[in-house]
């Protein structure tokens, strides 16, 4: 039974208080111009998903409380909650330097335009 | 003496003999003290054998001190109260108790299942893979009945249970785990501080093994000690005590199970009405385990027979209950600790000698007890035990380490062991989520290393045995953890006087000489029957991982998880390897630590509350007038009104045609209610719907698609504009909860410029449908204050009004295909309505109808349903909707995944109707459409059908089904083989079956 | 309106001997739902000049002036409660004074049941359907919380030290009155962290 912190309202209470949403962080392909959004590109936005030993990222509403999404870094290993943030949110820079794999992919242009602005 | 052999003339710290006990064992009728357990009790009468083994039914006597006990299980209670698989050793004696052993027929004394005992070498480990292969048809008649009679612990209980339990959740700064000398350190120290503490043991007192341990506390005995610092905390306005509570399991984020047993021990608190047992579910800041260690008993031939006990709990026998184990004993030991168990033996009068596997033995407590003239034998081990319901004599051969079997051997009458191969600190909780070990050589055990939650170890749980190492470790536990000490509340440590113990030796394994090595068994798992041959055998076949080696010979995995066999087994393992311990590995502990009540998991959630269930402001009504309740999510809906002389059938047909010819009332309160508003609302909603909402007129109602990102459907329902930026959406009763949640999460995570509330409003409203060619007069009889006609109040409109009296708000909207008015009332007015309404269609021919009328209904009409027509995998092009499915739009949820290729593909499939051949035959929901009708499956599958019914408006069956290429194939005649060998034919058919024209409705 | 029938949902119910908590339904209870932007100041400024309070910020928290009081629910909606009669009028008002500013007023007094548990031992009764900590410093008088109660969503007002108001859906209404009959038996009462016996 995790314990959860929701970053809105500060209420921090079992994982049954609140909705666990998956991976974090994937866009939507589709809400510009569907047409444009190649066959390949919609299989990866539905399916295909990262499954890191480790670091990850991944979406939770607070289900009893305010009933807001937020985002969550979590250790999939010792289940440790490194941070939360908010639903629009990248997650804070030093876990976007320590991700690995996929994640690392993904944060490393992120990183590059953070570095710039 | 006479009639109680064993009880000793005087001792036993615990008992009370002026109060005397009357109980059953085996419906023998015996007598005990208070402060006896069933063990020590039954034990005091003479009796050493408890039960039959779960595999060879060997006779087995007790073992353990206490949670440890692998052997003496019993059933304690009778009938519906009785339970099954209870350590003798735990459970506390009461005035009334019945017990009986376990696994054995016809009785305990004479066991016919104890031939496998015989046929042993027939079953070695790993027997269940090898063995009820092969005939496969064996296995259902022959094979699984035999082993379920003859394997096994208990029996389960009869009849429901009378007894009522509960759980509760608690929080707390500091949980200690077992109230023992560390643990009571532990805590007073962190209760110093202010922190909210709870102290779990899962004894009835709390001290652990200080009363049997020697040494001095300030000079007085530990017991002193223990018995000032337990009244000062129960004292305590921040600490918890809880005892007969066992600590079950650990998991993240230190969140654990406590078990309590509040009234096994007292009949009189269960007549109160106290509840049984309580589970706690504690989530804690910090963890300390002080949960102690637990004695490694060493593997001899026939080291499971009655009479033989790990040397701590025969010395509690003696100390705490005045019960001797016996006459003439053995103490067997690899250590110094079990000299103590000589010692008390001796002061009690009773014969003893000591051996002693190591080479030397000259510490304090063996220097003690050879000047107390108890004989003491070093580099000896025992190598076998004679007897079979209990130890007669046993055979004590030379030993040293290391060098094999030894030849040179002795007899010696005894008639019980005392045995200790060391004590392993009990890591159990430790382990459960995740916490790493390391193995000390020291100890020759595994000590707790490094764990990801706050949580530590104190005392011989952390391997710490010394009295004052333990104190001082405990005092400063919740320091170590918390790493805070906010308040300067030092605590006074007491001096600890202990004598001093000299190392042990490993001995996991004392191998039987000659004959003896014959047939005979040298235990590790006692419950599960594992033996040292079954491990090295598992080793020869090659079962090199641990983990393979647990699970092939099941060592480990009884529900004693392993306390005393786990490490044992290890240094088989060890020893048949030539591997060290550390690269043997170590298996894994699971909660719970001791099996715990299926009643204390289920709480008060039984019988009314095993689910929540819903109920709308007429159930009541539906109860009363003899209605059927069909759950719908967690509703309860009205689904037919039988009457008098009536059966479920003809109570259907009777609605419906009341619907079609007269009137109908349906209750529709479970439909969800969600208002939107706000100026991006009706772009959002075209995002959500399939279809377009933007266009609709202020006072419309639409009928509404929605999919998920996969382009399948997933609820349905009638859309109104409130206002130019509100809406009321209407959702399937089961899907109120789930759409409300979904729009909530594209708002809030992809249009998040949009500026839309969304709150659900689903119970505010009890909702009917007046449906059939009447129903327009029933809204008349009303005095409804708004336009009826039917220009005024077009189908698919919505008006705001008074009915009867009461605020309303109606939709003109039909989901039977007749003309239909949804009339929503605030719910509190529900009833009032409900009843005006009956009372004015009285005179119409009014009928009240259930959810099964409304489906034929609807069915008739060709109306899909949300989880019928569709089962998360279907379309709206699937089910003949294209005509719903926007082509203007850009983007709507579902959008770009009906263009993958998948499900534009050739062979989806479409809904149709069915007619069967014979009007007569309905078709079975789910029925499947075959290719070619084969004698016996497999036959190739080409659909199924999703609805089917007797429709009484058109005097025949009617189905719908998904059909592959389905809207090609009309007219085409399918197959629907059923079970039994009837095979129904028949025909697709366009899925509207009544009023194409959808004329009725527009009247 | 006088021969309309109006029933609340436990309207059926009456508590039996032996609890050791009170335990009844509060029947007159207006409830506004109300959404709406806290950092939107003329939404703000709109609800005072109807309701004559400031909607409170701070989560879980909630606001008294007169007879309405004001129950934080998220950072966009709160819960406004008054006599039922008032929740009419109040919603009226509350939708005229907001006109075009985004904003959300619905009258929901129909949409939950109010269950009041009164006594000393209130949290430990709760604790058996709740898990949240309600013995800390977190759950002082005027705190709002909504929270998972047994197996259902509720909405916990504690109205004083030992006087709580548990709102739940309308539909659970029974579910909920017969979980808490079970948890706050007189004989299953539970004391926590006070002095005990010593005798163990």
């Amino acid at each position: 039974m995790l314990l959860v912190h929701c970053p809105v309202c500060g209420a921090e209470g079992d994982e049954t208080d609140f909705h666990g949403g998956g991976q974090a962080h994937i866009r939507r392909p589709a809400t510009h111009n569907p047409a444009e959004v190649s066959d390949e590109a919609q299989r990866d936005y539905l399916f295909i998903r990262h499954n890191p030993r480790g670091l990850h990222f991944e979406r939770w509403r607070c289900d009893r409380g305010c009933g807001k999404w937020f985002h969550a870094a979590r250790d999939t290993v010792t289940m440790e909650f490194k941070a939360f943030y908010g639903i629009t949110e990248l997650p804070p820079r030093e876990l976007m330097e320590a991700a690995t794999g996929e994640w690392a992919t993904y944060f490393k242009d992120k990183l590059k335009a953070d570095a710039k602005s | 003496m006479s009639n109680k052999p064993y009880r000793l003339s005087q001792g036993g710290s615990r008992i009370d003999r002026t109060k005397k006990v009357h109980f059953s064992f085996d419906g023998k009728q015996l007598t005990g003290f208070a402060g006896d357990t069933l063990a020590s009790a039954v034990m005091a009468n003479g009796t050493k054998l408890f039960g039959r083994s779960f595999k060879y039914h060997r006779p087995r006597g007790v073992v353990g001190l206490g949670s440890e006990e692998m052997n003496a299980l019993v059933g304690v209670g009778d009938g519906s109260r009785h339970e099954p698989n209870l350590r003798a050793t735990q459970v506390e004696l009461f005035d009334g108790l019945q017990a009986v052993s376990q696994n054995r027929w016809p009785s305990l004394a004479f066991d016919v299942g104890s031939l496998n005992s015989t046929f042993s070498r027939f079953i070695p480990g790993g027997f269940y893979y090898k063995t009820f292969m092969w005939p496969q048809r064996f296995w259902k008649h022959v094979y699984e009945p035999l082993i379920r009679k003859t394997a096994g612990l208990g029996t389960a209980p009869e009849g429901r249970d009378p007894d009522s339990y509960e759980n509760i959740h608690l929080h707390c700064d500091v949980l200690v785990v077992g109230g023992g000398v560390a643990g009571l350190a532990a805590a007073e120290s962190a209760a110093a501080t202010g922190a909210r503490v709870i102290v779990a043991d899962e004894n009835p007192r709390f001290g652990g093994v200080a009363d049997i341990s020697g040494g001095l506390l300030d000079g007085k005995p530990q017991t002193a000690w223990v018995a000032d610092k337990v009244s000062a905390l129960a004292e305590s306005e921040n600490v918890h005590l809880l005892p007969r509570t066992t600590v079950v399991g650990h998991w993240h984020h230190n969140y654990l199970m406590l078990f309590e047993r509040v009234a096994d021990h007292d009949p009189a608190l269960l007549r109160e009405g106290a509840p049984r047992h309580r589970l706690w579910k504690v989530r804690a800041k910090q963890v300390i385990l002080a949960t102690g260690a637990i004695e490694r008993p060493i593997a001899f031939a026939n080291n499971d027979r009655p009479g033989i006990m790990l040397a701590s709990a025969a010395r509690a026998l003696v100390e705490r209950y005045g019960v001797s184990p016996g006459v003439e004993g053995i103490v067997f030991t690899n250590n110094d600790d079990a000299y103590q168990t000589a010692l008390a033996l001796k002061a009690a009068g009773i014969g003893v000698r000591v051996v002693d596997s190591r080479g030397r033995a000259e510490g304090v407590l063996p220097e003690k007890a050879r000047s107390a003239g108890i004989d003491v034998a070093v580099s000896s081990v025992v190598s076998a035990v004679e007897g079979n319901l209990g130890v007669t004599a046993v055979r004590v051969a030379a030993y040293r380490k290391g060098q094999g079997r030894v030849i040179t051997e002795r007899k010696i009458s005894c008639d019980f062991i005392a045995m200790s191969g060391g004590f392993n600190p009990a890591l159990h909780l430790w382990c459960h989520n995740g916490g790493k070990i390391k193995f000390d050589s020291g100890l020759q055990s595994f000590r707790p290393d490094r764990h990801q939650d706050p949580i530590t170890a104190v005392g011989a749980a952390n391997g710490t045995f010394a009295l004052a190492d333990m104190i001082t470790e405990a005092s400063a536990a919740d320091e170590t953890v918390a790493k805070r000490r906010t308040k300067a509340a030092k605590v006074k440590l007491p001096k600890a006087e202990q004598d001093v113990q000299k190392p042990l030796e490993a001995l996991w394994f004392a191998p039987a000489t000659g004959k003896y090595n014959e047939g005979n068994k040298h235990f590790i798992d006692f419950q599960n029957d594992v033996t040292v041959a079954d491990l090295e055998l598992a080793q020869r076949e090659g079962y090199e991982s641990v983990e393979h080696t647990k699970r092939y010979t099941t060592f480990g995995m009884a529900t004693d998880q392993g306390k005393t066999s786990n490490l044992n087994g290890l240094g088989v393992l060890s020893e048949a390897t030539g591997k060290s311990i550390p690269e043997i590995g170590v298996t894994t502990f699971r909660p719970p630590y001791t099996p715990f009540s299926f009643g204390s998991i289920a709480g008060v959630l039984t019988k009314n509350l095993f689910l929540p269930v819903r109920r709308t402001p007429i159930y009541q009504w539906h109860a009363d007038r003899n209605a059927t309740f069909e759950p719908v999510g967690q509703w309860r809906r009205a689904y037919t009104y039988t009457g008098a002389g009536e059966d479920k059938h003809g109570s259907i047909n009777r609605e419906i045609l009341a619907v079609r010819h007269k009137v109908g009332l349906l209750d529709a309160s479970t439909l969800g209610k969600i208002e939107i508003k706000g100026p991006d609302a009706a772009e959002f909603l075209d995002r959500m719907y399939t279809n377009m909402f933007s266009t609709l007129k202020v006072g419309k109602c639409r009928y509404g698609l929605m999919m998920n990102e996969l382009g399948f459907l997933t609820d349905d329902g009638v859309t109104v504009r409130l206002g130019e930026d509100h809406f009321l959406m209407h959702t399937t009763s089961g899907g109120a909860d789930r759409i409300a949640a979904w729009l909530e999460e594209w708002l809030q995570t992809e249009w998040t410029h949009y500026k839309v509330f969304v709150t659900p409003v689903t119970e505010q409203w009890a909702q009917f449908a007046i449906a059939g060619p009447r129903a327009r007069n029933v809204l008349a009889k009303l005095r409804a204050d708004f336009d009826l006609s039917h220009d005024g109040f077009p189908h698919m409109s919505f008006k705001e009004g008074k009915l009867g009296g009461y605020p309303v708000r109606v939709y003109r909207i039909s989901f039977s295909g007749e003309q239909s008015y949804e009339v929503a009332v605030p719910s509190n007015m529900g009833r009032g309505l409900w009843n005006a309404i009956l009372d004015a269609g009285k005179e119409l021919g009014m009928e009240p109808y259930g959810t099964e009328a409304l489906h034929v209904l609807r069915a008739e009409k060709g109306f899909i349903v949300i989880g019928d027509e569709t089962d998360g995998t279907t379309t709206p092009i699937d089910v003949g909707l294209d005509g719903l499915v926007s082509k203007k739009k850009t983007d709507f949820i579902g959008k770009r995944s009906l263009e993958q290729s998948y499900l534009k593909g050739p062979n989806r499939k479409q809904l149709v109707g069915l007619l069967t051949e014979a009007p007569t035959d309905v078709l079975p929901d789910g029925a499947y459409a075959v290719r070619h009708v084969k004698d016996k499956p497999p036959m190739e599958m080409i659909g199924q059908v999703t609805s089917s019914y007797h429709s009484p408006t058109l005097e025949r069956s009617i189905a719908m089904a998904l059909i592959q290429n389905g809207r090609a194939r009309m007219g085409e005649t399918l197959s629907f083989p059923l079970e039994g060998g009837k095979v129904i034919r028949a025909k697709i058919v366009d899925p509207i079956f009544y009023d194409k024209e959808g004329a009725r409705q527009n009247v | 309106m006088s021969d309309l029938y109006v029933e609340t949902p436990l309207v059926h119910r009456e508590a039996p001997q032996g609890l050791s908590i009170e335990l009844r339904e509060i029947t007159d209870r207006g409830m506004i739902d109300l959404r709406g932007s806290a950092n939107d100041k003329k939404f703000m400024v709109a609800v005072k000049k109807v309701l004559g309070l400031d909607l409170p910020k701070a989560p879980r928290t909630s606001v008294s002036w007169g007879d309405v009081k004001a129950l934080w629910l998220s950072i966009d909606q709160w819960l406004i409660l008054c006599s039922r009669a008032k929740a009419v009028e109040l919603t009226a008002a509350l939708k005229a004074e907001l006109g075009s500013i985004h904003s959300l007023v619905v009258d929901v007094s129909d949409m939950r049941a109010v269950l009041r548990l009164e006594g000393e031992g209130v949290r430990e009764v709760l604790l058996k359907g709740s898990s949240l900590d309600l013995l800390s410093d977190d759950y002082a008088p005027g705190t709002v919380r909504r929270m998972r109660y047994a197996e259902i969503a509720a909405l916990l007002h504690v109205v004083e030290d030992s006087v709580f108001d548990i709102y739940v859906f309308r539909s659970y209404a029974d579910y909920a009155w017969e979980f808490l009959l079970a948890t706050a038996r007189a004989p299953a009462k539970v004391s926590l962290f006070g002095a005990q016996n010593a005798a163990i």
